[in-house]
């Protein structure tokens, strides 16, 4: 018995060696990166990243640090701080842009950009999100999901009303919705529909303007709130409170085939293009750029991303910026997009390679809809967005189960950020 | 193994005794220790965090803040528009009207399934159920119950009232659908002490009430009242206790609002610790809530004397 145990464990001792013993043996410098899920959820592009850089660049290695996804944040920063020798961080929010440049865990980009001269254009002013904390780049943003319109091609082909198009004004959207909207019970056509989100239903306010939901005034939400009220009394959406209480998912709601706009994340269009092969669905959808208000320009959006940083404590500096104007750049937002990621970076080519995706709409909105024209923040970074984003949340249910009034809502809203912002 | 010492000589004996301690320590340990790193560690650093500003990450960004945690919660203190004072006004309003309602009903379904009832045991089940039922399924159940459309309110719409709104997303009802399924929840499975606690009422009480002439109702406000006292003031501390610690129900069916007509004292402290990472302000929130409940406690030990009969 002691024999085999003896056995066991000397073997096991042996297969745990092993990978540092091939890891020797390849002759490669060595970057490492750290990132979540890239074994589960998100093994596709972070397959597409290694395969296409190393393709490109033979003597380098990429090695992911592979961190718990809901831990990240933390995990990722107590590595930074211990000085632990990972190269690049990729950013997951940027508030954690913010902290880690004020800890000075992170190298500013400024001067490798110039000496490159590192063309910045394609970031469509995501990389100004960058210089956040002290005005100096501190990453290069590499993944962004912004809205777009999503629309139900079968429900308008039937009704014979033209396609949404990637210019109309809000006024011009209500007009569309209310125009498709028909039949009662079960045979009930919904023009449009609002999830339960307050980025669904007012976060427009922030496209192409230099307004930010961190100010403390939130007049410019009323109105989109009275937009949504009179489509919702209209019948044209469904109700916020029905909605609410039956929890039921922006996805579901549209798999019903009965709703024939719907404004969301382009996170959805690969949970549209895979559910549509399943089976779930058998309309054909498309989407275009969101509305936008009257004096803005056309197809501004807004939306969220993620960036890669460059330790301080980066062992290999020189190749990890290598990897990062790689990555982040136009050749590695192609290699994500053609595994169906959105990459920050904006170009006909990296639209190209994400409308390849089989199963993606065909027609021109759609393609025309992946080049926006700005992409404003969700929420900026800062200190008291948390705080903030709780009380315009909470009064947000408030306006929208119409327990407060549009504008009772919105003085709460500027009396309680007013408290929060020491105004 | 333990051996009786009271038959050996006196140095023997305390040599064994010590012996005898110790494997009766080495049996408490297992828990003691479980106890001590689950429960205890945590509870003593909320404590210390209470007296720190943290948000995450490594410790070394611990810093001391005095009584800062306190004066930010406290800032502006008011019922109608400050968190604290808005989440302890839901909290006390809910749990004032759960606890008496959870004992009327669970006595109640004592009494009816107490007695020789045809399938007794079927309907306890049924009133137990709801206690070990899935929360989560629970109150989407619930959810759907009181929708706008929904069952309840088209019942109460045909006896008269003018429901029109999904209870849930009223100011008013949200906080009455919670206290409903609270009570729905609990009376079920305190009805089971209730049953046990009347199984304890000797017989004999009621033969000679019945003998004196005394009315069903002279038997229950004389007799099965009083006796059983100590499980109502049991009752009565286990569902304050849960109460003050409500939170599942609330992100389930309310999510704290409308507005903030639901938020009780456990979400405010969810939603400072875990999406504004403030882990000081928070357990300053958590010190408040361990304070109101001991003294309510506290209150509920000093007047039991006054009203709990132990025979």
């Amino acid at each position: 018995m002691k024999k085999i145990v003896a056995l066991v464990l000397s073997m096991m001792l042996l297969v745990a060696l092993l990978p540092s013993v091939v890891a020797v043996a390849a002759d490669k410098r060595v970057v490492k990166v750290a990132s979540w899920d890239v074994y589960g959820s998100a093994a596709n592009y972070h397959e597409a990243i290694k395969a296409g850089f190393e393709a490109a660049n033979p003597d380098i290695e990429i090695e992911w640090v592979d961190l718990a996804s809901q831990e990240y944040a933390t995990l990722a920063g107590s590595m930074l701080s211990a000085g632990d020798q990972t190269d690049v961080f990729i950013i997951k929010e940027i508030k954690d842009l913010q902290n880690w440049t004020e800890q000075g865990f992170l190298v500013s980009l400024d001067d490798m950009v110039a000496t490159d001269a590192y063309d910045l254009t394609g970031f469509a002013g995501m990389d100004e999100v960058c210089r956040v904390a002290d005005g100096s780049l501190n990453a290069l943003p590499f993944r962004s999901d912004f809205w777009v319109l999503y629309y139900n091609k079968d429900l308008f082909d039937k009704a014979g009303v033209a396609y949404p198009t990637g210019d109309m004004t809000w006024d011009e959207y209500a007009d569309l919705a209310r125009q498709m909207t028909s039949g009662e019970g079960i045979d009930k056509i919904y023009g449009t529909h609002y999830h339960t989100w307050l980025s669904a239903v007012v976060n427009w306010a922030v496209c192409g303007v230099d307004y930010t939901l961190a100010d403390g005034n939130y007049d410019p939400l009323k109105y989109f709130y009275e937009l949504n009220h009179a489509l919702e009394d209209e019948g044209v959406c469904m109700e916020y409170g029905e909605l609410k209480a039956a929890g039921l998912h922006y996805s579901a709601a549209f798999y019903q085939g009965n709703i024939a706009m719907l404004p969301m994340g382009s996170w959805l269009i690969g949970t549209l293009i895979k559910e549509k092969a399943n089976g779930t669905f058998d309309f054909d959808f498309s989407f275009t750029s969101v509305p936008h208000m009257d004096g803005v320009a056309a197809k501004s959006s807004f939306g969220n991303m993620t960036a890669m940083a460059l330790s301080k404590n980066a062992t290999n500096a020189a190749d990890a910026w290598t990897f990062l104007k790689w990555v982040c750049g136009e050749e590695g937002a192609k290699a994500i997009a053609a595994v169906g990621t959105r990459p920050a970076y904006v170009s006909d080519a990296v639209a190209a390679a994400f409308s390849s995706v089989a199963g993606f709409p065909s027609d021109e909105g759609a393609l025309d809809a992946l080049l926006p024209s700005s992409v404003s923040l969700e929420w900026p970074p800062g200190v008291l967005v948390p705080q903030l984003q709780t009380i315009v949340n909470e009064e947000h249910t408030g306006i929208m189960s119409r327990e407060s009034t549009i504008d009772e809502g919105i003085a709460m809203m500027n009396e309680r950020a007013a408290e929060v912002l020491g105004n | 193994m333990a051996q009786d010492t009271r038959m050996l000589p006196l140095k023997k004996r305390s040599k064994l005794h010590r012996k005898n301690t110790l494997i009766a320590y080495s049996f408490l340990a297992p828990n003691f220790l479980g106890f001590l790193i689950i429960t205890m560690l945590p509870i003593l650093f909320t404590v210390g965090l209470s007296f720190l500003t943290w948000n995450g990450g490594v410790l070394e960004n611990m810093k001391w803040a005095g009584l800062d945690n306190f004066a930010a919660i406290f800032k502006n203190f008011s019922f109608q528009k400050s968190d604290l004072g808005i989440t302890l006004k839901n909290t006390v309003f809910y749990t004032l009207a759960t606890v008496p309602l959870t004992i009327l009903f669970s006595l109640a379904f004592a009494l009816l399934l107490n007695k020789a009832v045809k399938a007794a045991s079927v309907f306890r089940f049924i009133f137990f159920f709801p206690y070990v039922a899935s929360i989560v399924a629970v109150c989407t159940c619930w959810n759907y119950l009181l929708m706008k459309y929904g069952v309840v309110n088209s019942f109460l719409n045909s006896i008269g009232f003018t429901m029109t709104k999904s209870w849930t997303q009223s100011k008013t009802l949200a906080m009455w659908a919670l206290i409903i399924v609270a009570v729905w929840r609990y009376a079920g499975y305190y009805m089971v002490l209730y049953i046990a606690g009347l199984q304890n009422i000797p017989g004999e009480l009621y033969e000679a009430a019945t003998v004196d002439g005394a009315s069903a109702w002279q038997k229950f406000r004389k007799i099965t009242l009083p006796m059983l006292t100590p499980t109502t003031f049991f009752v009565s501390i286990m569902t304050t206790i849960a109460c003050f610690k409500v939170f599942d129900t609330v992100i389930l069916m309310t999510d704290s609002g409308p507005g903030r007509a639901t938020k009780m004292l456990v979400n405010y402290i969810f939603d400072l610790s875990f999406n504004q990472i403030k882990y000081g302000v928070a357990s300053a929130v958590a010190m408040i809530l361990f304070a109101v409940v001991l003294i309510v406690t506290v209150l509920q030990f000093r007047v039991e004397k006054k009203w709990v009969n132990y025979f």
